[in-house]
């Protein structure tokens, strides 16, 4: 079964169909592309600021500033991007309400967008703004935001054809390891992410045909969970290295990896809609 | 001759013998996930790079970090916003690969280029000219009006950039549609396969034919 918006409520797809017809979708709907460029615009004001942000939880970017002032500098932009992509969103998907009620992607974008603001305005603002501590209303906020957002993750993984798109959330989580990872460690990392690059690029391009899926399908899914292993095996291994009085504790890393990754999660997932 | 070679990247290198065989262009571009891949990397790396670059740009006009020292935000921000834009390049290099005649056709592909370029030399003579002096302003709330200017003209040619790519996989312009003329000349539909059709020259046709049958 696919799971969309339609198996989740099966009765609605007149209300659906018609949502084109409504103010303001039918004003929208040939202005389209306009609208997509403030999405992405919204976008890269809500992912720039969620970056440094969240980076700055991880004792990376501008750490001649307490987190605080990171927050405070960045909040009204990060708010702009939060409504500016709800609004551009709400009108561009009226203008295709069809193609997103049938679409598996779009159940993973909403389960992403909704643990991103909980994560975002419940967890990792509250604590950049009290720098670094976590109150338990932060705690139970990043539980419920990363519920969430795993959520989505898992539908994601699962669903065909769109699952691909995780590999821009294990990208994306490559890069930030890469980024604050010091010394030998980096260079440690950088070359197993490489070595196991090679390797499944060996393995699919080599020892099997580029159709035989059957083979390919399973041995692509055993690098995804290496990928996966070793990224989160340097984020700890990094954890542990730096310096204690360095050091964020491991529930601020969690909320700052998280806040950054929910929104990769949500753009790749929108993306995708066209792919699937 | 520029097309020439394009059209050879597309269509000839890499290519083996046998019916079925495919240029490495057209390996790419048929490819099950991994051209999704690229074109979805190029787009969600504008997170960090263009949400980078615009936090740099409101420091230097004086709306955000004003407390900061603006060498301070742009040591510490630009390596991640160099990393962002090394992605793009990348990316968006494969992604001309794939359909190398295909972008050269396309006006909105044209524009890109040229605002690309305006944005390069933008960030040319803000190191050249605009920082010489820095040391001067670097701790003010608010720098100096070049240096807004400069950061003005970063934002608008960047966020042309980015509508430009946004615009381009629509067909509105696709040459041998009836399209304007100047169009036609801009993005040299006269040299591609399907020709060149002047929106102008159609709409004459029409009139002419509607005399005809009156």
């Amino acid at each position: 079964m696919k799971l969309n918006f339609e198996a989740l409520l099966p009765g609605i797809r007149p209300w659906v169909m018609n949502l084109v017809n409504i103010w303001p979708a039918y004003i929208i709907k040939p202005q389209y592309a306009n609208w997509e460029v403030l999405h992405i615009l919204s976008l890269t004001l809500l992912g720039g600021a969620a970056i440094l942000m969240n980076l700055r939880l991880l004792n990376v970017g501008i750490t001649e500033e307490p987190p605080s002032e990171i927050y405070r500098n960045l909040r009204r932009w990060q708010d702009v991007g939060v409504v500016g992509i709800v609004v551009t969103g709400i009108l561009i998907g009226m203008a295709n309400a069809e193609k997103l009620y049938d679409s598996t992607a779009f159940v993973v974008k909403m389960c992403a967008l909704a643990g991103g603001i909980v994560l975002t305005y419940g967890a990792s603002r509250p604590v950049a703004r009290a720098d670094g501590a976590v109150s338990s209303s932060a705690k139970l906020w990043f539980f419920v935001g990363a519920l969430i957002w795993l959520a989505g993750v898992l539908v994601m993984a699962t669903g065909a054809l769109i699952n691909v798109g995780l590999y821009h959330v294990i990208t994306a989580a490559a890069l930030v390891v890469l980024i604050v990872a010091r010394g030998r460690l980096r260079w440690i990392y950088l070359a197993g992410l490489l070595a196991i690059i090679a390797a499944q690029q060996g393995i699919t391009h080599l020892a099997y045909a580029g159709d035989d899926i059957k083979h390919l399908d399973p041995i692509n899914k055993v690098f995804t969970w290496l990928y996966a292993i070793w990224i989160i095996g340097a984020a700890v291994v990094r954890l542990f290295l730096t310096r204690r009085e360095e050091r964020q504790g491991a529930f601020v890393q969690l909320i700052a990896w998280s806040s950054i990754l929910v929104w990769v999660t949500g753009a790749a997932a929108g993306r995708w809609i066209a792919f699937e | 001759m520029i097309r020439e070679a394009l059209v050879w990247l597309q269509t000839v290198l890499g290519k083996g013998p046998g019916d079925t065989a495919q240029s490495w262009s057209e390996a790419l571009l048929g490819s099950l996930n991994f051209w999704g891949l690229l074109e979805g990397t190029h787009l969600l790396t504008l997170m960090l790079f263009a949400g980078t670059i615009f936090v740099v740009d409101l420091r230097l006009l004086g709306v955000t970090f004003r407390r900061t020292p603006v060498s301070v935000v742009s040591d510490k921000i630009l390596p991640l916003t160099v990393t962002g834009f090394l992605i793009l390049i990348v990316t968006g290099l494969a992604l001309f690969f794939a359909k190398p005649v295909v972008y050269y056709h396309n006006i909105w592909f044209r524009a890109k280029l040229v605002f690309l370029v305006l944005a390069m030399i933008n960030i040319a003579i803000f190191h050249t000219r605009v920082q010489r002096n820095q040391s001067a302003w670097d701790t003010l709330a608010t720098p100096p009006m070049a240096a807004r200017i400069s950061a003005v003209l970063s934002l608008v040619s960047w966020l042309l950039v980015i509508a430009m790519g946004r615009f381009i996989p629509y067909n509105w312009f696709d040459c041998g549609k009836p399209i304007p003329h100047i169009v036609n000349v801009l993005q040299d539909c006269k040299s591609s396969e399907a020709g060149a059709l002047d929106k102008q020259d159609m709409a004459k046709l029409g009139a002419a034919k509607q005399g005809a049958a009156q």
